[in-house]
């Protein structure tokens, strides 16, 4: 059975556009090529092309607000970001001056935004692997609790429901070296600790809460790709001897491969440009700039230190980054990926 | 018909009655104030729309400091900006040099209104006027005080606080072995402000060439040949010997000290309100220490944020915005706002107001900022800091400190390496603004 994907008014009204369709040709052939030319169409389009009938007008029509929003709020955006980074102006735009890429310059000769760029990818690949390797246990664990799964699943899920700001202080609050609860614990266990000090800890709390507030969109995928792993291979295995560790290193995770890649992609993106707000809230970038990863050191110089020029330079960087990051992935990992299940 | 007419005419003389209360002139008054002090100035510009009936201010609560910065730049870029705006101290040059502000002395003088702006205390005049005249309305002026536990002096056995830094310290490592506290102090959040700029102004030390920036735009930072590189170190053994502790993100130093866990600290004169509401301690206030070998020690200098009065709006606007200013300016509103929030008030008659009054005899803490404000004979040193960037060359300064603190640099090493990211972010600032002079544009 063909799945057809076809608009039902667009099919209404085919008849009166059909004449259209044979042209001046009135062959005794017509009638017959004219009917098994639309529906042969419409079976070459099968289940993954949607048939919207002649003429671009509808498919345009239907993207043109997707299209305008990119317009808007992407190619502009970053056509400015382009313009505004070989400029210096003051914030007021008064007076402009065109300075070529001194900004690029500046910007790639000072060591703080060297310890920017390395810190960022520690923050980016530690968050990444923290994220995904939990949501797989916590995945994995899933299929394995009989009684409470809903509530099991729930408790996994609400962090995403909570604000990324909020959930910065909390964490903020936990681990404050003076009043926070679960500092005081690590006192007593002999661990100093002290966020707003020591740049080591600062970082390892921000990768925290960073991928504390990712688990679950990673647990979502990766609990839906493990349901589409066949039971039956599973069971297969388990009467062949192999444990429950054997299972999922040599069955699950090879089938779940698309889903993890997908997923690194989105942790990366994830890490590089949404984490904005818990650094805000968590460590505001320190101390001594342990945790000002590129995009927060995008906000402060353009928003705080009103340094459009530096700032619109830096995103264009950030821009060419995560393109080149994501071009990689695909080009590289993406071969390793078994999409044949 | 006859019926109608009646009607008709009604419907005007009913509107009539309406015209003069619609007819009022709206302005908008952007603000960074929250807490109980944007509640006082909500209180402050209701007490100017009920006062007359021809005007009506709006205030606007848009974020903190920066946020109110960023709003007012987006909106005049956007040809929208509102007729008033309030700026932190360290935003001047960046609003002077803009050519977006009109300056207030002229708008007031043209507008009429006899406010003696020479009456003004003097550094508040003379950090918000630029050759003589002032560039914005001063609002909220403050200057950090040093607010002290009493029980905790008390039960080691001191009277108050020390004046030198010297004997403070003595004091506070006293307090912290005798197990008084936890804490002698906290770090205060804008320590570059206080412990830092001020402690410059109060000693007598050079922050900047060029009178701290204020003789022109080719001053550089000096400080890490000063006292300042000592006071660095003297803050990081405080860390490091558990006298001061830090509040870090997501918990204010305020509440270290208004819960009795820190015996003292340093904060603007602002908090008043707050710390009135909040602590559940016996506390007081007094100068900030100065250090042993200065005598005297110098004024400190200001903080805070002024009005000011952005371009491109109808004359009958300006008017509204010059009889509200001509309204802050006035004593009585200045008393009343000193007394409100702890902020100082501006003007000299307006001091002399409260003390008449007996104002101070109740609330003695709320006249340390005024006398150490105008202790001395103001010097190039003290006179304020004006530096182009200067938020920028600020958070470079806090990040190298921030670098002592967590025993990557040495005070002097990171003095020296904050001081040559300052002087890089001046330079961008000359070559943007070289041979500016800001706009008189008469509204």
């Amino acid at each position: 059975m063909t799945l057809r994907l076809s608009i039902p008014w667009r099919d209404a009204r085919a008849p009166v556009l059909q004449p259209r369709h044979g042209g001046g040709v009135p062959s005794a052939a017509a009638g017959s090529s004219r009917r098994s030319g639309k529906t042969q169409r419409r079976e070459e389009a099968g289940l993954k092309r949607a048939n919207f009938g002649d003429g671009p007008g509808l498919p345009t029509l239907l993207l043109l607000p997707q299209l305008l929003i990119l317009l808007f709020f992407f190619f502009i955006p970053s056509l400015r970001a382009l313009m505004q980074s070989v400029l210096l102006s003051d914030p007021f735009g008064t007076s402009v001056q065109f300075v070529w890429f001194d900004n690029f310059r500046t910007l790639l000769a000072s060591s703080d935004y060297r310890q920017s760029i390395a810190m960022t990818f520690w923050f980016t690949v530690a968050q990444n692997v923290l994220t995904l390797g939990s949501a797989l246990v916590l995945a994995f664990a899933t299929d394995r609790i009989v009684r409470g799964r809903s509530v099991y699943r729930t408790m996994i899920l609400l962090p995403y429901a909570i604000a990324p700001a909020i959930a910065g202080i909390l964490w903020a609050f936990l681990f404050n070296p003076a009043v926070g609860p679960l500092a005081q614990v690590l006192h007593r266990l002999g661990i100093v600790w002290d966020p707003n000090l020591n740049p080591t800890d600062a970082l390892i709390l921000v990768t925290l809460a960073a991928s504390w507030k990712h688990i679950c969109y990673d647990y979502i995928f990766l609990v839906v790709g493990l349901l589409a792993v066949p039971v039956s291979l599973m069971e297969a295995a388990a009467v062949d001897g192999a444990g429950l560790i054997r299972r999922f290193v040599s069955i699950a995770l090879p089938m779940l491969g698309p889903t993890i890649f997908f997923l690194t992609v989105m942790n990366f993106i994830y890490g590089f440009f949404e984490t904005f707000a818990i650094i805000d809230a968590v460590t505001k970038g320190g101390p001594a700039g342990a945790t000002n990863i590129l995009v927060y050191k995008v906000f402060v110089d353009g928003f705080v230190n009103l340094d459009l020029g530096s700032s619109a330079a830096q995103s264009v960087l950030l821009m060419s980054f995560a393109l080149i990051c994501t071009l990689l992935q695909f080009r590289y990992f993406d071969r390793k990926v078994n999409y044949g299940v | 018909m006859g019926r109608k007419v009646a009607f008709i005419a009604a419907l005007f003389g009913a509107l009539a009655l309406v015209g003069p209360a619609q007819a009022r002139v709206e302005v908008q008054w952007w603000h960074a104030m929250s807490g109980v002090l944007g509640d006082r100035l909500n209180e402050l510009v209701e007490k100017f729309n009920k006062s007359q009936d021809k005007y009506t201010v709006v205030a606007v609560a848009k974020g903190n400091y920066d946020e109110v910065t960023n709003g007012v730049i987006a909106a005049y870029r956007a040809k929208r900006p509102p007729e008033m705006v309030q700026i932190a101290e360290r935003g001047y040059m960046t609003m002077l040099l803009s050519g977006a502000i009109v300056p207030v002395q002229d708008l007031v003088e043209q507008k009429g209104y006899k406010i003696d702006f020479s009456d003004f205390i003097k550094p508040v005049a003379s950090f918000w006027s630029y050759k003589g005249r002032m560039s914005a309305m001063p609002f909220n002026s403050s200057t950090p005080i040093f607010w002290y536990n009493k029980d905790h002096f008390q039960k080691a056995g001191f009277d108050k606080p020390a004046e030198t830094w010297q004997e403070l310290e003595k004091q506070l490592y006293a307090i912290k072995s005798k197990g008084i506290s936890e804490c002698g102090t906290v770090l205060p959040g804008d320590f570059y402000w206080s412990l830092l700029e001020n402690y410059s102004a109060i000693n007598n030390q050079p922050y900047g060439t060029l009178a701290n920036g204020f003789d022109g735009l080719g001053t550089e930072f000096v400080y890490n040949k000063t006292k300042v590189v000592s006071q660095v170190a003297r803050l990081k053994k405080w860390l490091d010997d558990g006298v001061m502790q830090i509040a870090g993100q997501g918990f204010s130093p305020e509440q270290l000290f208004t819960s009795g866990r820190c015996s003292t600290f340093v904060n603007s004169t602002a908090s008043h309100g707050n710390i009135e509401r909040n602590a559940t301690i016996n506390w007081s206030a007094t100068f900030l220490p100065h250090e042993s070998d200065i005598d005297p020690p110098l004024n400190s200098t200001i903080g805070g944020g002024a009005i000011w009065v952005m371009k491109g709006h109808t004359p009958e606007r300006y008017e509204a915005v010059a009889a509200f200013l001509d309204f802050v300016a006035q004593p009585e509103t200045q008393v009343w706002w000193h007394g409100a929030t702890g902020y100082v008030p501006a003007t000299n008659r307006a001091y002399a107001l409260a003390r008449e009054r007996g104002y101070y005899k109740d609330h003695p803490t709320r006249e340390i900022a005024v006398l150490q404000l105008s202790r001395g004979t103001p010097n190039e040193n003290s006179r304020g800091f004006r530096f182009g960037n200067f938020v920028q060359t600020m958070l470079a300064q806090r990040q190298e400190v921030e670098a002592v603190f967590a025993g990557q640099k040495q005070p002097q090493q990171a003095m020296d390496d904050a001081v040559k990211r300052g002087n890089e972010i001046l330079r961008q600032f000359e070559k943007l603004n070289a041979g500016k002079t800001p706009e008189t544009e008469r509204p």
